[in-house]
Formats: C-alpha cells, structure tokens, sequence
C-alpha cells in the first residue's frame, strides 16, 4: 500500500524536485551562457558562409572616444541617453494615463468607462509605429508639438493602454472587503484609494508592470523612424557608413539587454522589500 | 418600541425592500427601531436576509425602497448624510477585512488621521488605549497576517471604535473563527454593551444573546418572523419557523 502510493507520486515528486533544482540562479546563467555560445557559434558557421570578415576592433569607438584626453560618449553611448531621456518621460506619463484610465474605467460614470475603453481599443488595436507616424504628420502640429513631443505622445498614449490593463487588474484582484471595510470606516474614495487600494494593488502588479516598463524601452526603438538620433537610429546610421552591421547590431542589443536586465533585477528586489506577509 | 419618545431611537427602519439582481428578494418590507444603548440581535437561517439588512443600514448595500433614519440623519441620496451616516456607525465583518499592508496601529489610526483629521499622536493615543481595551496592545507594531483570527477581529473591532462611531454593526463576527478563539473576541463585544455602545449584530450565538440583548429578531426570507427577548427565544418560541432553527443550533 505503502509502496503504491510512493510509486504513484514519486516521479512527480522526483520531478518537481529537480526542476527547483534547476532554478538555481547559476544554473539559469550557465544556461543562458551556454544558449548565447551556441548562437554565436552558429552566427559564425552563417557568417563565414557570408565571408563575412569580423571586425570588432573597430566598435569601441562608438562607445566612447577620447579626445584631448578626455573620455567622451560615441554615437551609440549617446543614442543610449536619448534612449533614456524619451523611455523615462514616456515612462512617467504612461504610468499617470494607466492609472487615470484604469479608475475611469472602474469608476461610475458612464463617460468616463465609455471614453477610456475607446481609447483603449482603439492605441491596442493599432500597430505602434502607424501612431508614430500619425502624431508625427497629423496630431502633432495640431498641438505644436515637434518631433520629441509628439514621439513621447505616441509612446505614453500606446504604453499607458496595457498600462491601464495591468491596474486594472491589479485593483479588481483585492477582495471586496478592502472596500467595504475602507467605506464603513468613512474614508473617501481618494483615501480608499491612496491609503488602501493602491499600496495593495501595486504590490501585486509589480512583476507585469515591470514586463511593460521593459517593452516600453524596447518600443522606443521605432521612434527612430521620425529622425530622433536614439540608440537605433545611431546603430543603423553607423552600420551603414561602417559596413560593420553585425557587430553594431549585436553591440546596440546587447546595450539594450543590459538597461532591461538591470531594470528586472531593481524590480526583483522591490518586490521582495514591499512583499506583503500572508 | 414606543412612538412616545421618538428621540430615543437611534434607528429607525420603514418598509425596506431590497433585491439582488437576478430577483431574488433578501429583505422584505421590514420594519423595526431600535434605541440609544440597545443591543439587538439578528438571528435566522442563512439567506433570509439578515447580513442584507445591516448592510443597508450604513449603505454597503443599496435598498429599493423604504426608509432607514440613524441618529436623525436620513439615509437618502444626499452625500453628506451618506458620508455622515458612514462616519457614525462602525462595522466589523466576518472576514475580518484588515488592511493586511499596514501594521495593526497603523489600520486602527487611518481613519482617525484620514476623516476625523487628528494628528498622528492624539491619533495613537486613542488607538492604543482601544488596543488595550480590546487586549491586543502588544500586537501594535505586528501586521494582520502575524495574528490570530481571534486577534484580527479584535483590532477589526478597535478599528471601528476609533472613529467614536454611535452605533456598531456585528456581521456574524465569530463565524470565520475557530471555536477556542470565538470566546475572547465574544468577551470584548460583551464589554461593550456594558458600556452602553448601540450594537446590531447578526449572529447565532446564542450565549451571547441571552447575556447582553435586549431582544432578538428571528428573520427568514427577508421578513421577521418573530421578536422577543433571548429569554422567550429560549423558553417558548411561538412560530414553527423558529422552533425548528433553534432545535438546529442549540
């Protein structure tokens, strides 16, 4: 009897057991160490197919050059602080337009839910650079906005829709006591809200709004189709004077794999400080 | 339940009625009023009605018609009542529903700081003494999850006492407790009828009821089917209806 019921449960068992083995984080680097070789290997066998010729002598000093004897950014460095200074406005803003959208949404006025599902369906339901173009030549100028702006509209406009979805989310998934014990108590829909509602939802929307966050600075690569000079843009202007394209694209990813790991990991840390003991 | 001194009814229920989408109907044209430093307590099967009700009595729920007065303010659409009306009367809930992101002082001041607008210290002045009155001071700087079910309770308690409310709503306080912790929670709630609190409290207690009510409505399908004092409950019960619940729970 004994014997049954451990030989109907141990491969499970056994097997749960391993793949938590697995998830040891030098074993997730060795793996991913291993996947990175056997991609470059199999880059070369395509490229020496190619006669592609390596040069990667040559990227360096589009990270950083030194002149005067001072260190100063490259190309791709400084497409990398424009990366920066339009994914962090973005950032900001798509998180307000998330959170405004998910309350009107949630809230009673007809309007307001009317209003913020048609946004909604309408920025998912379109490809991102279609929007770029859009506020570029058509919404921009209306509002005087130049190139930067109307890049940031798009983006804050296309981030805060999924934005709004992951609040919402995270607002519904409360128990309806947290309500009901907020509005018992007298407190106002702006308390309930910041005192009560948010710090919990937050809390719980931590690991999508992370995902988002990280799209968002992916996505940040097609504004270069309007001429912002960003990492993109500068990739594709170096590999086309350099004739050095695997390795300036390979450098350009690799810079963006950097920004978002750091940001997962920053992520991972706050959600262990904020976790919420149950 | 005389007319003679209006005043002394701290609530006044008329014709209530109140059905859930989907039609069924919770409470049924339900009268009844209740006076300053009373303890009443709801009894009946469960769906008849009776959480509904004290929902409606401070607007969790929403009634199709009738009236419901709490300390002279009526419960209609104006929002300053409405907000007056949750300001006044405190609740404590099956589940407990602490703030589980904030410390146990922390849950009871918010109210205190956010709506009553005291500062901080006259805030934790207050809350400690509540703590220690519901014998819990030591848990203070603790998070809900740390606690107790019986510990929850007892701060869920203290929480809506820190808002000095007139009147205190019990929904089925002791049902999500295991039986040895049903005791001390049922202690502080005796404390505070002695004290003189107005308390509604749906429960099926019925040690509780004979202690402290001063009478008892027997509800089911949203009507009350009789009222008396514990005491007739206990000894003769007039409706089969009741008899029958009673020889389920005692």
């Amino acid at each position: 009897m004994n014997e049954k019921i451990k030989a109907r449960i141990s491969p499970l068992h056994w097997l749960r057991q391993r793949v938590f083995l697995f998830r040891h984080p030098w074993i997730d680097i060795i793996e991913y160490v291993l996947l990175v070789a056997l991609l470059v290997w199999l880059m070369s066998m395509s490229t020496a197919q190619l006669g592609y010729r390596w040069q990667w002598h040559r990227v360096p000093r589009y990270l950083f050059q030194i002149r005067e004897g001072r260190l100063i950014a490259g190309r791709l460095i400084q497409g990398l602080f424009f990366t920066f200074r339009i994914s962090g406005v973005s950032l900001v803003l798509a998180l307000a337009v998330g959170l405004a959208t998910a309350l009107l949404r949630l809230s009673s006025s007809f309007m307001g839910r009317v209003l913020s599902r048609v946004y909604l369906e309408t920025i998912r339901n379109t490809p991102l650079l279609v929007q770029i173009y859009l506020m570029y030549f058509v919404i921009g100028p209306i509002f005087g906005l130049g190139r930067f702006g109307s890049a940031v509209l798009a983006l804050t406009l296309f981030e805060g829709a999924y934005m709004s979805e992951i609040f919402r989310a995270g607002i519904s998934s409360l128990h309806k006591g947290q309500w009901e014990a907020a509005h018992s108590l007298g407190l106002s829909s702006y308390y309930t809200y910041r005192d009560v509602i948010l710090p919990q939802a937050v809390r719980r929307i931590l690991p999508p709004l992370t995902g988002q966050v990280i799209t968002l600075i992916k996505n940040s690569a097609l504004v270069s189709i309007v001429s912002l000079s960003d990492l993109a843009l500068q990739a594709k202007i170096i590999a086309a004077d350099t004739f050095l394209t695997f390795e300036i694209w390979f450098t350009a990813a690799a810079i963006y794999l950097v920004i978002t790991i750091a940001l997962s990991t920053v992520a991972y840390y706050l959600e262990r400080r904020f976790r919420i003991l149950t | 339940m005389s007319d003679k001194h209006p005043e002394e009814h701290i609530i006044t229920i008329e014709h209530v009625d109140k059905s859930f989408p989907g039609g069924v109907q919770a409470v049924k044209d339900f009268s009844a009023k209740i006076r300053r430093r009373e303890v009443v307590v709801i009894m009946g099967p469960s769906g008849s009605g009776k959480s509904t009700l004290l929902r409606c009595l401070n607007g969790l729920e929403e009634r199709d018609s009738g009236t419901i007065i709490v300390d002279s303010i009526p419960l209609d659409d104006d929002r300053r009542h409405r907000l007056e009306i949750r300001k006044e009367v405190g609740m404590v809930f099956q589940s407990f529903n602490l703030f589980p992101h904030l410390t146990v002082l922390e849950n009871v001041n918010l109210a205190q700081v956010r709506v009553r607008k005291k500062t901080l210290k006259e805030a934790t002045d207050l809350s400690m003494e509540l703590l220690n009155k519901v014998g819990i001071a030591e848990k203070a700087g603790n998070y809900p999850a740390q606690l107790s079910g019986g510990q929850q309770q007892r701060v869920a308690i203290a929480r809506a006492l820190a808002m000095k409310p007139k009147v205190m709503l019990f929904d089925e306080p002791t049902s999500a407790l295991d039986p040895e912790m049903i005791n001390e929670v049922l202690d502080v709630m005796k404390n505070l009828a002695r004290e003189g609190m107005t308390m509604v409290v749906v429960t099926h207690e019925m040690g509780f009821a004979r202690e402290v009510s001063d009478w008892v409505i027997f509800m089911d399908g949203g009507q009350i089917v009789e009222t008396g004092t514990a005491e007739h409950f206990f000894r003769n019960p007039q409706e089969d209806r009741t008899k029958l619940f009673l020889s389920q729970i005692l």
